[in-house]
């Protein structure tokens, strides 16, 4: 108990006094889950409302393989991206693997069927009656792709919501892609990774510290726009 | 008429999984008309005005401003120069002058320009002290009333209105009907009105097309359809429930035009192509008396004296089957009437009516479905 507590306030003392690799640290962690995040949900939007609105052979299948790659382990995602990335694979020329754009990359894989999927879930319970009024407004086709994301932006949110929390938090991919390594590729959760197996459990649970309030802070802001849609539909 | 229809099909088919939705041969609609769609659920009525509006793939040729419409860019385009309210407002999640705008904006109006025409609009519907209420604040009617100057806020050349009052409870509906009727006669759009309603067909409507199985049964001038209707399955969703069966004929007069019934009886009637024919007669054009008027006291040229047979209440009014030796008659009396006449079953009566009230319809048409 003693070392938990002496963790916490040598973790308080780190964080208050603006420990340089910590932070750097967990600015990296946001650039990669950010840049995932935005890339993701700019692909997996138009992707879900495509396969929300379209009818098409094989419609099912597809849905199907959304909703399963929303559930893919990272470890797994994170051999698939490896071996894609490898000297030898696919885009080994690009030279990505233990870099940054290799964790984003991988982040991207994550983030994308869980944005595809809730996404077309949510365009898929919009009233079809109202479709059929948007459309009658005088929509074209982008024009009505949007006024139907502004009908399902509260469950767009809750997207968002659970994308970013499936990619701040894994550690499995990234650490397999970025190679987990000091000052150049370690992320809050590669971080407390090692910290902990070297027994540095101080700096271990101020990274954690950080990453949850990171987790929490994304969250109270979002939730806090989604209640107030809530309130106001 | 010499003005060509603003929105004109022809051969329009609408088919789902194997099936014939709708099958209209041709269908026209005049600037400033107010054309009512009629008939029964699942007679095709919003289907023809989905497929007329663009928003319902179907076969044949669809004319819209002389310009036929083949591609989805055409049909966008019909759809950026109307304008459609549908039985529910489907309001969007923004506020009231937000969704007025929406289809200004849509049409690439600028700001302060889709402010002031969705202020108009608002203005026109009496509804401007709503405009910055969300629509979970709304009431059923005034939902309806943003979701129609939304519509009328584009300055539709066509406007589709599929059942626009029918989820509305008799005061709104009426209140609202009036506004419509109002800003029709100021504005110079055609109307397509889809409704089931044969009363609001008739307080709405200029020309009337009536549906049934997908198909346009008769189409004309709204009272001359409800006068003349061409077949008995209008007849009878028009309320012209007595039917006499017989022959038509020229009156000893040589003028006049009689309906010659299957029993003998003689009975004056609307003109009429000579031949086999079933006239309809309207209960509410049949007046009763306790004692028959005196021959040439009145304009009622037909009578028939029976009694009571059946009253049956039918809404403010009561509905009263009068049996005569060969002929039934229906008849609607207000329940004070029915008072001060002493009515009651067994009790006898006259019942009368002109001979304009009697509608024949030829025999090729009156094969009832």
């Amino acid at each position: 108990m003693e070392l938990i507590w002496e963790g916490f306030v040598e973790a308080l003392r780190l964080l208050l006094g603006g420990d340089g690799d910590i932070y750097a640290i967990a600015a990296r962690s946001l650039f990669v889950s950010g840049l995932a995040l935005s890339i993701a949900l700019v692909l997996g939007v138009p992707l879900g409302g495509l396969i929300a609105m379209a009818s098409f052979r094989g419609r099912r299948l597809v849905v199907a393989g959304v909703n399963t790659g929303m559930a893919a382990p990272p470890v797994v995602v994170g051999l698939f991206v490896s071996l894609f990335l490898t000297r030898n694979g696919p885009l080994g020329e690009l030279r990505l693997l233990y870099s940054t754009w290799a964790m984003v990359i991988a982040q991207v894989v994550i983030a994308l069927p869980i944005v595809t999927g809730l996404s077309i879930a949510a365009l898929q319970q919009l009233d079809a009656e109202l479709r059929r009024q948007i459309t009658a407004l005088g929509a074209g086709r982008w024009q009505a792709f949007w006024l139907q994301l502004r009908e399902i932006r509260v469950p767009l949110l809750a997207t968002v919501m659970a994308a970013f929390g499936a990619i701040i938090s894994e550690v499995g991919a990234v650490m397999m892609v970025g190679g987990n390594i000091r000052g150049q590729t370690q992320v809050l959760t590669g971080a407390i990774v090692q910290e902990t197996r070297i027994g540095r459990f101080s700096v271990a649970i101020a990274l954690a510290i950080i990453l949850l309030a990171l987790a929490f802070g994304a969250n109270f802001v979002l939730t806090a726009v989604q209640q107030q849609g809530r309130r106001r539909p | 008429m010499s003005v060509p229809p603003v929105l004109a099909a022809c051969d329009l088919r609408v088919t789902r999984g194997g099936r014939t939705l709708v099958a209209v041969d041709r269908f026209r609609l005049w600037p400033g008309e107010v054309h009512v769609l009629l008939g029964a659920n699942g007679a095709g009525k919003s289907t023809l005005l989905n497929a007329l509006n663009g928003l319902q793939p179907a076969d044949g040729e669809l004319v819209f401003e002389g310009r036929p419409l083949r591609s989805a860019a055409e049909r966008l385009a019909l759809r950026r120069r109307a304008a459609a309210v549908f039985q529910r407002p489907h309001l969007l999640a923004t506020s009231v002058r937000g969704n007025v705008e929406t289809g200004l904006r849509l049409r690439g109006a600028a700001g302060a320009e889709a402010r002031r025409r969705a202020g108009e609009a608002l203005d026109l519907l009496g509804i401007v002290d709503l405009a910055e209420r969300r629509r979970d604040g709304l009431s059923g009617g005034e939902a309806q009333r943003v979701s129609i100057a939304r519509a009328l806020a584009v300055d539709p050349v066509v406007l589709f209105l599929d059942e626009p009052l029918a989820a509305l409870d008799p005061p709104t509906r009426r209140a609202l009907t009036v506004d419509l009727l109002r800003i029709f006669e100021r504005r110079a759009m055609a109307v397509l009105w889809v409704t089931h309603d044969r009363d609001e067909a008739l307080t709405v409507g200029d020309r009337v097309s009536y549906m049934e199985e997908g198909r346009v049964v008769q189409t004309g001038p709204v009272h001359e359809v409800f006068a003349r209707p061409a077949s008995t399955s209008l007849a009878d969703f028009l309320g012209l429930e007595t039917y006499l069966e017989g022959h038509v004929r020229t009156g000893s007069d040589g003028v006049s035009t009689q309906l010659v019934l299957d029993g003998g009886v003689v009975v004056a009637c609307n003109e009429a192509a000579e031949g086999p024919a079933v006239a309809c007669l309207p209960p509410e054009d049949v007046v009763l008396f306790r004692s028959p008027p005196a021959e040439g006291s009145t304009s009622l040229r037909n009578v028939v004296r029976g009694t009571v047979k059946s009253v049956t209440p039918a809404g403010r009014l009561l509905h009263v089957v009068v049996a005569g030796d060969r002929l039934e008659v229906g008849a609607f009396v207000t329940r004070a009437a029915f008072e001060e006449l002493e009515l009651a079953v067994g009790v006898e009566v006259a019942a009368a009516f002109k001979a304009a009230a009697v509608h024949p319809i030829s025999s090729h048409e009156h094969r009832r479905r």
